[in-house]
């Protein structure tokens, strides 16, 4: 490939013409990659903004609660949280169409390309979609800051700067990173049916948590001068034991998942649990990564609910006026609402799984139903897929929630439990379920027999 | 093979027509099966071989013409009962992608079984029979990924016949196998036709494939003419 | 088709008179042409005369007089210079359905045809020889011969598809000539 002018110029054409000749799925996919980078970049901004806010600052909206540098880290952590979902939203979005992407790259690479071609390509990929991402949500997030608040100074831009450059950067080398071995080894793509099943809940995934872990101490801590705000760390205590042990119930989900696909295939009477175990079995980090997110939000919100209950119990027992109870649930409500968002976001990314799982297999779908197997069967297998490694880890996690706030009550000495704090878990397995069979309606257009006829 | 003949064909099909998108697959194609035959169906690539057995075989609905199957309309049938009768009726077996990558040959062989309502131990049973009878019985507890080609269309031959089907649809069985794994599917599948005396639809461009059928029809630009009948 | 070496290899194996050799030559190659017994006898001589092969005895158990042969230490070089000599692949271009097909054109008869019905006795030969090779029974020296014929009346088939294919244009160039 020689090139006329710059070298990135040719390789930005290949990608123009990539996108000219893709299908409904590469659509897709540009266009979620492009959404979830959005959410990104405008959970980071906020974050970022309210970070450069110093000492007190009269906001009108939320009740005051940007107002306070306490409240406000809070609200900090609490965006960062939100970043961990978006993220695996990402991740997700990422792997959409992986087979014929690394299939397409490692053409190139056999066509002549060299290894940095080809990973500027399959950067461009993915870092020009979220570069729209970015640009929308920070042209909007611009507008809205520039009317709330009149006088955003350096920090605050640099701040902005960094988050809507970072985005699409971050997305640009995610997508390198994940066709890293087309790149190394072009023939070992085209020549095997599937990619081999990597180890590990998703290095995307970890990343984004030692970013955050990494990140957070400062921005919780950093609206205010030390010594200043009273228990500053209980809230990020809260945080770090919510990540450890939502990342150790996806760890763990991931370990036993093969055992649990061994026990229910031996024992398995009908088609679909048979067919649901053996492929839980086959690769059981596959649905650890897909549901990371989802386990971490779930120990988040069991967590939350405890603490929210403490926390009430406390303000009613204290003096306080009604202005600064008001105050307060503002505070809660605004967690249980941005908790709510991360789930939405999570199931997103549960369905996204789901649909791209389902048409990496096509043909192999489309082979079954031609041979007569029932699409109920089928329909049910895939549901299975998600409801058997997902019980136990959304077990798991809803104990690690009721860990963390039993932890909190003992702080402050209540001992009373929410027992809503218990229907979290399975409400999230429910909603989990009603997420994956969105997927179903796919089904029935993936395995129609156009399928059978290319090789 | 001779009750064949008195009743009339088992499987037949007239003015087929169909279109994939823009381009016509089928136009107009007629053909016949009789019980216990072995049809080839020849002709060059993108005429049209493949969809006509995906007619046949209910898979596909034509856009006009009629299939009949054992003097019932197949093409009128609503899915699910086209779907009971590919499970119960009629075997397949493809180039490849029938085999379901993560469940185990055997697992694999006893599906069709298991679906119907049998037991899964009487399955698997069964499916060891047929998996030995076609000598692969060695690979009745690894994946179809790591079996070799021969071995693994072996075991999708098997699974087509386990439910003791009256018609086996091969649409290119040995497109992917080199001559010697060709020719061990095609005498199993040879073999057990006769002596069971199932009926086989056999797609392929292979001369030497097309040699162990009764009889050849060719398929050129959606249409069959029949190349040659013999008794 | 060196007959001469094939009957040398059997003498080789073990000693015999010319029936005998006819008949161990008809069992092991079945789908050949069957010999007859006088070309037998004369490349018996042939081979006498040549110094590959001598005489063993001669036995009259009540018949008529049987000469049997045995193959000599010269014989037995021969023979495995033979077998290790790779065999020419098609030297020459003798083709004589593509012989039928250029006169057909020439004289204006049905090229096309022509071209189905020799297709069609191809596909009748093939159906048999498969018959054949999958009876129940059959030994793999009679499959590996069957294989053989199988083959090559493929690789005719493939060829007349595509000449099918071409003649038109075949056609055009026969007639400018």
């Amino acid at each position: 490939m020689s090139a006329v002018g710059s070298p990135l110029f040719s390789e930005v054409r290949l990608a123009r013409q990539l996108l000219r000749g893709s299908d409904r799925r590469e659509r897709w996919r540009i266009a979620l990659t492009g959404a979830g980078a959005a959410l990104a970049t405008g959970f980071a901004l906020a974050a970022v903004t309210l970070a450069s806010v110093e000492g007190v600052y009269t906001v009108s909206v939320l009740h005051g609660l940007l107002s306070d540098p306490g409240t406000r880290s809070g609200v900090i952590a609490g965006l960062l949280l939100l970043l961990v979902p978006v993220l695996a939203f990402l991740g997700q979005c990422t792997r959409i169409g992986a087979v014929h992407r690394d299939r397409r790259l490692a053409g190139l690479r056999l066509a002549g390309a060299t290894p940095w071609q080809v990973r500027r390509v399959a950067a461009l990929e993915t870092g020009l979609a979220c570069l729209a991402g970015s640009v929308v949500a920070t042209t909007g997030s611009v507008v809205v800051l520039l009317r709330l608040w009149s006088g955003p100074n350096a920090t605050t831009w640099a701040g902005i700067a960094l988050v809507a450059v970072g985005v699409p950067v971050l997305g640009a080398a995610a997508g390198a990173l994940a066709l890293r071995r087309v790149v190394t080894s072009p023939l070992g793509r085209v020549r095997r049916v599937r990619p081999a099943a990597g180890r590990g809940p998703g290095l995307l995934f970890l990343a984004a948590l030692t970013l955050l872990a990494g990140v957070a101490p400062f921005a919780v801590t950093g609206g205010h001068r030390f010594g200043n705000r009273p228990h500053w760390e209980t809230p990020l205590t809260v945080f770090c034991l919510v990540l450890a042990l939502g990342t150790g119930a996806v760890w763990l989900a991931g370990a036993t998942s093969r055992g649990v696909g061994r026990l229910i295939a031996g024992r398995a009477r009908s088609a679909a649990p048979l067919i649901a175990a053996e492929r839980l079995r086959d690769d059981p980090w596959a649905p650890a990564r897909t549901h990371a997110a989802l386990l971490v939000v779930t120990v988040a919100a069991t967590a939350f609910l405890c603490i929210r209950h403490t926390f009430l119990a406390e303000l009613r027992s204290d003096e306080q006026t009604g202005a600064d109870v008001a105050y307060y649930t503002t505070g809660l409500d605004l967690t249980g609402a941005a908790l709510l968002v991360a789930l939405a976001i999570a199931l997103s990314g549960l369905a996204v799984g789901t649909a791209e799982s389902l048409t990496t297999r096509r043909r192999t779908l489309a082979a079954q139903v031609a041979a007569g197997v029932p699409r109920t069967v089928l329909s049910r297998a895939l549901l299975l897929e998600t409801a058997l490694p997902l019980a136990p880890a959304l077990l798991l996690a809803g104990a690690g929630g009721m860990v963390v706030g039993a932890w909190y009550a003992t702080l402050t000495g209540t001992a009373a439990l929410p027992w809503t704090a218990l229907l979290v878990a399975p409400a999230v397995y429910a909603s989990c379920l009603l997420a994956a069979a969105t997927a179903l309606p796919l089904l029935g257009r993936s395995v129609s027999p156009g399928e059978l006829r290319y090789a | 093979m001779t009750n064949g003949e008195t009743r009339g064909p088992l499987l037949a099909a007239t003015g087929l027509v169909k279109a994939h998108g823009r381009t016509q697959a089928l136009r107009g194609a007629d053909v016949e099966l009789r019980a216990g035959e072995i049809l080839a169906v020849t002709g060059p690539s993108g005429s049209g071989k493949s969809t006509l057995l995906h007619c046949l075989a209910g898979i596909v609905r034509p856009d006009a013409g009629s299939v009949t199957y054992d003097q019932q309309r197949l093409d009128r049938l609503p899915e699910k009962r086209r779907s009971e009768l590919r499970r119960t009726d009629f075997g397949v077996v493809f180039q490849f992608g029938q085999l379901i990558p993560e469940l185990t040959a055997l697992d694999n062989v006893a599906l069709p079984l298991m679906l119907s309502g049998a037991d899964r131990a009487e399955a698997r049973a069964r499916a060891g029979e047929w998996l030995e009878r076609f000598e692969a019985s060695g690979q009745a507890e690894r994946r179809p990924g790591e079996m070799s080609g021969g071995q693994a269309q072996r075991a999708a031959l098997a699974r087509a016949l386990v439910t003791g089907p009256k018609v086996v649809f091969a649409d290119e069985p040995t497109g992917a196998l080199d001559s010697l794994a060709s020719e061990q599917l095609m005498a199993a599948l040879a073999q057990t036709a006769r002596e069971s005396g199932t009926a086989v639809l056999l797609v392929t461009h292979d001369a030497q494939v097309a040699a162990y059928a009764d009889r050849e029809v060719e398929v050129r630009d959606g249409a069959v003419a029949a190349l040659e009948v013999t008794a | 088709m060196s007959t001469r070496h094939i009957l040398l290899g059997l003498l080789a194996s073990s000693p015999s008179h010319g029936y005998d050799l006819k008949r161990r030559h008809d069992e092991r190659f079945p789908q050949a042409r069957p010999l007859a017994y006088g070309q037998v006898y004369t490349t018996l001589q042939r081979l006498v005369r040549d110094g590959l092969a001598e005489v063993d005895g001669t036995a009259s158990d009540g018949g008529p007089e049987r000469t049997a042969y045995r193959v000599t230490d010269e014989g037995a070089r021969e023979l495995t210079r033979w077998a290790a000599e790779i065999a020419p692949p098609a030297p020459f271009v003798t083709n004589e359905i593509f012989a039928k097909l250029v006169v057909s054109i020439l004289t204006g008869a049905d090229a096309d045809a022509y071209l189905l019905a020799q297709r069609a006795a191809h596909m009748r030969r093939m159906r048999e020889l498969t018959a054949v090779k999958t009876a129940p029974g059959t030994d793999l020296t009679t499959v590996l011969s069957a294989d053989y014929a199988l083959t090559h009346l493929d690789a005719d088939l493939r060829w007349m598809t595509t000449t099918a294919a071409r003649l038109t244009t075949l056609t055009a160039e026969v007639c400018a000539t």
